[in-house]
């Protein structure tokens, strides 16, 4: 805990930021005036990096800030010179004066700044890399909210143009609000003095802020906790969405000028190529150093890693680690499927569209101006003869049956709704025999989105059915028994139990009644039979609703992976209405809930890449 | 409305008959259904059955053939003989070809504790559907002349394996007309009338649209519409937790809702059943899983702990 605070007011002072000020800029203004010089020939090549875990495959890569002999870089024929650049605007100047051919942000940092590169055929911007997945942002919000949908209306800190933007934009379309729904806080800093999460402390109108690993911990703990308002926690504090699950929100990336590209495409994908042998090697390094292997080299890297950034920013070698762990490489396979796959929801196109719309909706562009794909040959040798693992298939990314295991135990122990992200429900009619897209086409599509950007989040299916039949059944298994009588007449009914006088208020004893079998052991009316049938029901609608949503997203040329959807029967055990008075109000009762929801780690299938 | 109501019956009908029926897709756990046989192969089954000139036992064996004929082919079958204890057939798919070679295989001879192997064979269906997190139907058959040799066992069990929710059905051979098996239980067949062997096991109708095809559904809502709502609430809480505790045993633990370090046990003396309003499932699962929350939140805390991103 100590060293989480340390690391704090170490960034405080380090990190600059992209935003001169709390409010939106054109990123123009922000940039300033500057004229288009070509990229300086000769000598080392400049490249920015920033303070992120996917960029320590960089210095893996090149040996340390300047080009290392026997270096993966070094042995792919680069020179290079890496250069801070968490100042992203300054990254900018840089990039358009010459000084570097290359921009290092998120993806929708460089949607941000695409009119300012787009402006100049020399500057257009060409991605030529996605690095990695995030998994270390957080939205924390207050006791009061429970999911995403409790953020309308509520006030939300985040940091002007960093990388919290794009994920706020993508919490918002979960939870199907636009940016108008609620009042944003910016700040100019990402953390520390000026922060969001600082704001948070003291500022009650703030409901939900931004925040990072380490601030995260200082607010809530962990990921799975609650503030207590002890140690410097912020009582009721807790993770309402994290990148851990919202896992294709953040991606980091390299773009390079298009003149430099066009001129020099060979040392690029040497480039690309390197890197990518450097998250080979390092995914393997990581895995291994959490299995408790020592690996001198891998220590050697975290060591660097805190003399680049500095021991004020990253104390010690553990915590340049956690840095490592929180983000998720997308690797070769990654890059393929990110840049050229037919269907991909967070590939390149989906984020592009994704992130002008955000750039101009949000006043950072005025014109939508895209970035080039990286078009690089990724069947060149440069990748196939020199990357080992090039044939990575993303395989089912959650253990089936430990997903159920996990969502029945929530569920039995009246846990699930602390778990649970977002959830909408949808109805049936009498008269329905399927569960046809036609039907439903808006709430698959939905469900299709968010099963895709909430990469490891799972989403329950939850049939339920109607009690009715089970109430009825009950009632005329105590009636031919003999145990329940009524007698009088309609609206003047008197009850009976076991000869004596009833009153239906007296719930202990109508439920003790059913626990000595005083309603069993009828053969036309067996309750127990028809609950367990409505159980068994319920599971086939939410069996049926899966198919339907596998078979919508087929037809639409989308991959999903199945095992990241999970039926559950809830049978007559949540009803919405527990005693229906018609055929109108048993309908209600007869419905599909889909829930997003946070699973523990275990449940998830290991894998180098994610993509 | 009717109409409508009707369309719906038959809905419902189709999809609730057999879970296999609908394909469930991949990455999905199977759900199947289970029957589970306890047959009686005691010396009183070796007895002849009077006016038919063979044994109880070849009677039984051709009327239990009959019976699983009529239950459908992707139901898991167990059968289980006493007193020799084996499982002729061990729970699990259905081979033709070895189902009638396991029943052919069952001699009789020996004693008759009837109500010992009715536990036993609802114990394992307990089993599975603990392994199947509940879902799926589970029935006990019961074939056998009645005479047992530890009848207050089959009394107390009775009613409690009823109460967890499996069904018993029987098959009688020569049984008393008045023995619990043939009253208390769901359904009962005569295994010497073959119109009676015939009886289809009924479907069973999970929503009110379905119920009484000559009413309509307002009146079934009559029947109930006097219980209040709180009432219908903790009676459908009662029937839908009846726990996977074996058979005379009460469940270790009254409530999963707040898993502590130190749950308080709640034994209760008796071996019948009143336990079921307790609201829990006697899970190992969920048990294991609290435990394992318990030890693994220092843990996560000391992970999260080392964990830290800066940008």
């Amino acid at each position: 805990m100590k060293a989480n605070k340390s690391i704090i007011v170490g960034l405080a002072l380090s990190v600059s930021v992209a935003a001169a000020t709390a409010q939106t800029k054109l990123f123009s203004e922000l940039v300033g005036p500057g004229s288009v010089g070509s990229v300086k020939a000769g000598g080392a090549l400049q490249v920015p990096f920033i303070i992120w875990g996917g960029d320590m495959a960089t210095f893996h890569a090149n040996g340390g800030l300047k080009t290392k002999s026997g270096t993966i870089f070094q042995k792919q024929g680069l020179n290079l010179n890496l250069t801070p650049g968490d100042d992203f605007v300054q990254q900018v100047r840089d990039y358009r004066s010459g000084k570097s051919a290359f921009l290092r942000g998120t993806f929708r940092m460089m949607g941000q700044a695409s009119e300012v590169i787009g402006s100049d055929p020399r500057t257009k911007g060409v991605m030529i890399m996605q690095m990695t997945w995030s998994a270390g942002d957080h939205l924390i919000s207050r006791e009061a909210i429970k999911t995403v949908t409790d953020l309308k209306g509520k006030t939300i800190a985040v940091q002007q143009g960093g990388p919290h933007i794009g994920m706020l934009d993508d919490v918002l379309k979960t939870a199907q609000l636009g940016w108008d729904d609620i009042t944003v806080k910016f700040y100019d800093a990402l953390t520390g003095p000026g922060s969001p999460p600082e704001a948070f402390k003291d500022d009650l109108s703030i409901s939900a802020c931004f925040a990072v690993t380490p601030d995260m911990i200082g607010l809530c703990t962990d990921l799975n906790s609650v503030g207590t308002g002890a140690e410097g926690t912020v009582k009721g504090a807790h993770v309402l969405v994290s990148t851990a699950e919202l896992s294709r929100s953040i991606a980091d990336v390299y773009v390079c000028r298009k003149d430099f590209y066009d001129a020099n495409r060979p040392l690029v994908r040497k480039f690309v190529a390197g890197y990518l042998k450097a998250t080979e090697e390092l995914v393997d390094k990581r895995a291994a150093h959490d299995a408790g292997t020592r690996d001198q080299s891998y220590i050697n890297l975290l060591n660097q890693t805190v003399q680049i950034y500095t021991e004020e920013v990253l104390p010690n070698a553990d915590e340049a680690h956690g840095l490592l762990l929180d983000c998720t490489f997308a690797g070769y396979p990654g890059n393929v499927s990110f840049f050229e796959k037919q269907g991909n929801l967070h590939g390149f196109e989906a984020f592009q569209t994704a992130s002008l719309e955000l750039a101009t909706s949000r006043g950072y562009a005025k014109q939508k101006m895209g970035l080039f794909p990286s078009g690089l040959n990724y069947k060149n040798d440069d990748f196939l003869k020199y990357l080992n693992k090039t044939e990575a298939k993303q395989g089912e990314r959650f253990r089936a049956e430990a997903v159920l295991s996990e969502i029945e135990e929530l569920s039995s122990g009246g846990l699930l709704d602390d778990r649970t992200i977002l959830s909408f429900t949808i109805n049936f009619n009498p008269n329905q025999t399927d569960f046809s897209a036609v039907r439903y086409a808006a709430e698959f599509t939905r469900v299709i989105e968010m099963a895709d950007k909430f990469g490891n989040a799972v989403v329950a299916i939850r049939g339920h059915s109607d009690p009715s039949k089970t109430l009825i059944d009950l009632i005329k298994a105590g009636n031919a028994k003999g145990t329940l009588r009524r007698s009088g007449t309609q609206g003047n009914y008197r009850y009976s139990l076991n000869g004596r006088a009833l009153d239906l208020n007296d719930t202990s004893q109508l439920v003790d009644a059913i626990a000595a079998g005083d309603f069993d052991g009828v053969e036309n009316y067996n309750p127990r039979r028809t609950m367990q049938a409505a159980l068994n029901l319920s599971r086939n609608r939410a069996g049926a609703v899966k198919n339907s949503v596998a078979e919508y997203a087929k037809a639409q040329g989308i991959t999903m992976d199945l095992s990241q959807i999970q039926p559950q029967g809830v049978g007559i055990a949540e009803p919405f209405i527990a005693k229906p008075r018609s055929m109108d109000e048993a309908k209600q009762n007869m419905r599909v809930e889909f829930r997003l929801l946070r699973v523990s780690a275990e449940v998830t299938q290991e894998s180098d890449f994610d993509f | 409305m009717r109409l409508k109501l009707n369309q719906l019956g038959a809905w419902l009908g189709a999809v609730s008959t057999s879970l296999c029926a609908v394909p469930l897709g991949q990455a999905q756990v199977q759900v199947t259904d289970s029957v589970v046989v306890v047959v009686d192969a005691s010396g009183s089954m070796g007895a002849e059955m009077a006016g038919t000139g063979r044994d109880r036992m070849s009677v039984a064996k051709d009327a239990l053939k009959q019976v699983l004929d009529q239950i459908p082919d992707t139901t898991h079958v167990g059968i289980l003989v006493f007193p020799q204890g084996n499982w002729v057939y061990p729970l699990g798919p259905r081979k033709e070809s070895m189902l009638a070679g396991a029943i052919d295989s069952i001699q009789s001879g020996g004693g008759t504790p009837l109500g010992d192997y009715m536990k036993r064979g609802a114990d394992v269906l307990l089993d599975a559907r603990r392994k199947q997190f509940g879902y799926g139907t589970y029935r006990l058959l019961v074939v056998t002349d009645g005479e047992a040799g530890d009848a207050r066992l089959v009394e107390a069990y009775t009613p409690d394996i009823i109460s967890r929710g499996i069904t018993i059905d029987c098959i009688g051979v020569e049984m008393a007309s008045r023995h619990t098996l043939a009253t208390k239980v769901h359904s009962y067949r005569n295994a010497n009338d073959p119109e009676s062997l015939k009886q289809a096991i009924s479907e069973v109708f999970a929503e009110v649209a379905s119920v009484d095809a000559g009413q309509t559904g307002e009146d079934a809502f009559e029947l109930i519409a006097d219980l209040p709502e709180a009432t219908a609430s903790a009676m459908l809480k009662s029937l839908s937790t009846s726990g996977n505790q074996p058979i005379g045993e009460s469940p270790s633990m009254r409530s999963v809702e707040s898993p502590s370090p130190n749950p308080a046990p709640s034994y209760s003396g008796g071996t019948t059943s009143s336990q079921s309003t307790s609201g829990a499932e006697d899970d190992p699962l969920v048990l294991l899983c609290a435990a394992l929350c318990v030890l693994g939140i220092p843990g996560l805390v000391i992970f999260a702990i080392v964990k830290g991103k800066k940008k």
